[in-house]
């Protein structure tokens, strides 16, 4: 077996050119898979990674949604409001925010941006866990004259880069920065970047306010987190005599949504894959067809001097089966190469974070696809040239 | 090399019955044998002559079982060939016939001392054994210091060489030669020919096809063929 791997390598090896360009056509097709498939993986992921955590969650706004893309703010929601959605069944937790707009001055210099006060523990499950710090500690809470910024409010809004130890004014009162966040993902960018993160009581103060602008609620069961988002309505609408004063949004049937359109998604790609594959398929078939026939001569020259059919056919399928294999790893190594280059781009282009995921699967089924197509590509041709008489097949070229 | 010697004097090594080969080109069908009846002794250097499309190297193929007759029968050392399947064909091809063609037709991937080691590969030998056996041969064909050369690093006449060692390697009694001397210079030519001379010696049993009568001399024996048959 050593000698037949000696013999099949060695004829790899003296053929470079053909050998190189039979990998190449293999590499290119499993390449394309692969990475396509990586791709795809680490979108699905960048979404709804960042949503499962989210799904026993339903946010509640005053306000509603018209026409599906504009929100009207109708005000705040009261202390009544929150002790009566205590009430309802199936609630975990209830966690009310306040939340506005606010001019934030720093060395002189004066920027918007939002103060969203709550319950420390609360906010640190919201925003601290899934985000992450990238410097300092999250508020404490007594913290009444620290706070914590997003990242796009320390790098960003002002000349100078903000750190912990800072100071900043907020509606004339001076809070010292005790944390950074990490930049936020998609789905937490907009409610942590460009925000500044108070206890509640501090960011009643600065917004000089009682309203509550921003209530999340867990649930324990994911299951009836619709119910419980309509119920929340009827209460707080209730409470204010209008129909549409609140607007609660379960994130599960958020999630629900962007499972349909991943679906879809994830078809496109994967009818994206299986046209590479075909075409991959059909080049390494064309390089594996070429490569035996313009062999027949050896082939011929090898019975000649006592080879069998079978031995014939054995040293060209160890032959394709090498290449393919090698084609197949080469093919892996670029695609992975391909899909970081993509995610990398991509999320450069779209401000999504996407990180491609490389599943072992995908790797494992791009050789297994290569040395498959291969050494059955090359079985076709090899099995038609042991099978010539030797005279007819010496005769060749 | 004992192989060869241990048949009786006078032992008939090949012998063919009517043996007949029809091609088919397109619509005409082209009789290239017609009911060739030859007998060939074992330790015999036969030269069979003729003009190119006489039939020579049909013959020749047949003998060496690289192709088989449309009638008749080929008998190699007792054995009817037309009764063998292609594994018992390629084992009589690996076993008792070495072969030599005008175009020498090496591996031009493989070395002088690979090429050489081949028949041996595919007759299972260890790599060792197959290695040690093949520079030997290449140093009685005058070649031991060209082993490591490619086919396209080496002259007609060396590939030749090598052709011939190649033939030898798994020490059969026959060695049919096709024109071997058909793309080399005389010099060259007659030194080919000597080689087989002294295989002949050996008691190795020799059939060359050449149109060369000066290269027939070196056998004992010549046929002449036309058209097909063989004339005397």
């Amino acid at each position: 077996m050593r000698d037949k791997f000696l013999l099949a390598f060695r004829s790899i090896r003296e053929r470079k050119a053909r050998s190189i360009l039979t990998v190449l056509g293999i590499a290119v097709g499993i390449a394309a898979i692969v990475s396509l498939m990586s791709v795809g993986y680490g979108m699905e992921h960048a979404i709804t990674g960042e949503l499962t955590g989210m799904a026993d969650m339903i946010s509640v706004m005053p306000g509603k949604i018209t026409g599906g893309h504009t929100y009207v703010e109708m005000g705040g929601f009261t202390d009544r409001d929150v002790k009566d959605l205590q009430r309802i069944s199936g609630i975990k937790d209830i966690s009310a925010m306040t939340y506005d707009s606010v001019e934030v001055e720093y060395r002189n210099e004066r920027k918007p941006t939002f103060v969203l006060g709550g319950d420390t523990k609360d906010l640190e499950s919201f925003y601290v866990e899934p985000v992450g710090l990238k410097e300092g500690r999250w508020l404490r809470e007594n913290d009444y004259k620290g706070c914590v910024i997003g990242d796009r409010v320390a790098t960003d809004f002002f000349d100078d880069v903000i750190h912990v130890n800072d100071k900043l004014v907020l509606n004339g009162d001076k809070f010292v920065v005790v944390g950074v966040f990490e930049k936020g993902g998609m789905l937490y960018s907009t409610d942590v970047d460009r925000n500044i993160f108070l206890t509640l009581r501090a960011a009643k103060n600065v917004l000089q306010t009682d309203a509550i602008k921003y209530i999340i609620v867990r649930v324990y069961e994911i299951d009836e987190a619709e119910e419980i988002a309509e119920e929340i309505e009827e209460v707080i609408n209730d409470n204010h005599g209008l129909d549409d004063f609140a607007t609660a949004m379960a994130m599960d049937s958020m999630l629900e949504q962007i499972g349909v359109i991943f679906n879809i998604i994830r078809g496109v790609l994967a009818g994206i894959a299986a046209i590479a594959l075909v075409v991959a398929s059909i080049g390494i078939m064309n390089t594996m067809l070429m490569s035996v026939m313009e062999r027949t001569h050896e082939i011929g020259v090898m019975k000649a001097i006592g080879a069998k059919s079978s031995d014939v056919l054995a040293l060209f399928l160890l032959e394709s089966s090498i290449v393919s294999l090698v084609g197949g790893v080469t093919g892996c190594v670029v695609g992975v190469i391909v899909a970081k280059v993509l995610s990398f781009l991509g999320s450069a282009a779209s401000g999504l974070e996407i990180a491609a995921i490389v599943k072992p699967e995908v790797l494992l089924g791009g050789i297994a696809v290569a040395v498959i197509v291969g050494v059955l590509s090359g079985f076709y041709p090899a099995r038609k040239a042991s099978r010539m008489s030797p005279v007819e097949a010496v005769r060749y070229g | 090399m004992g192989k060869a010697k241990t048949r009786k004097v006078g032992y008939t090594m090949i012998h063919t019955e009517n043996l007949s080969k029809t091609y088919r080109m397109g619509d005409v069908e082209v009789q290239a044998l017609r009911d060739v009846n030859l007998e060939i002794k074992d330790g015999e250097f036969i030269a069979i002559k003729g003009p190119s499309g006489s039939g020579k190297s049909t013959l020749l193929n047949l003998i060496g079982c690289l192709d088989t007759p449309t009638n008749g029968a080929v008998f190699i050392d007792g054995i009817d060939t037309g009764k063998l399947s292609e594994n018992g064909l390629a084992e009589i091809r690996r076993e008792k016939i070495g072969f030599i063609f005008q175009q020498f037709n090496l591996i031009h991937t493989l070395n002088a001392l690979e090429n050489v080691a081949l028949p041996m590969f595919f007759a299972g030998v260890g790599r060792e054994a197959r290695l040690k056996k093949a520079e030997e041969l290449l140093v009685k064909v005058g070649l031991g210091d060209r082993i490591y050369h490619k086919p396209s690093e080496l002259s007609g006449g060396q590939q030749q060489r090598v052709a011939i060692a190649r033939s030898l390697s798994n020490d059969p009694a026959i060695i049919i030669g096709d024109e071997p001397t058909g793309n080399v210079d005389t010099d060259t030519g007659n030194a080919i020919m000597s080689i087989l001379e002294g295989l002949n010696r050996e008691g190795r049993t020799i059939i060359v096809v050449t149109h060369d009568a000066e290269i027939a001399a070196h056998a004992g024996r010549t046929k002449r063929m036309r058209d097909g048959m063989v004339l005397d």
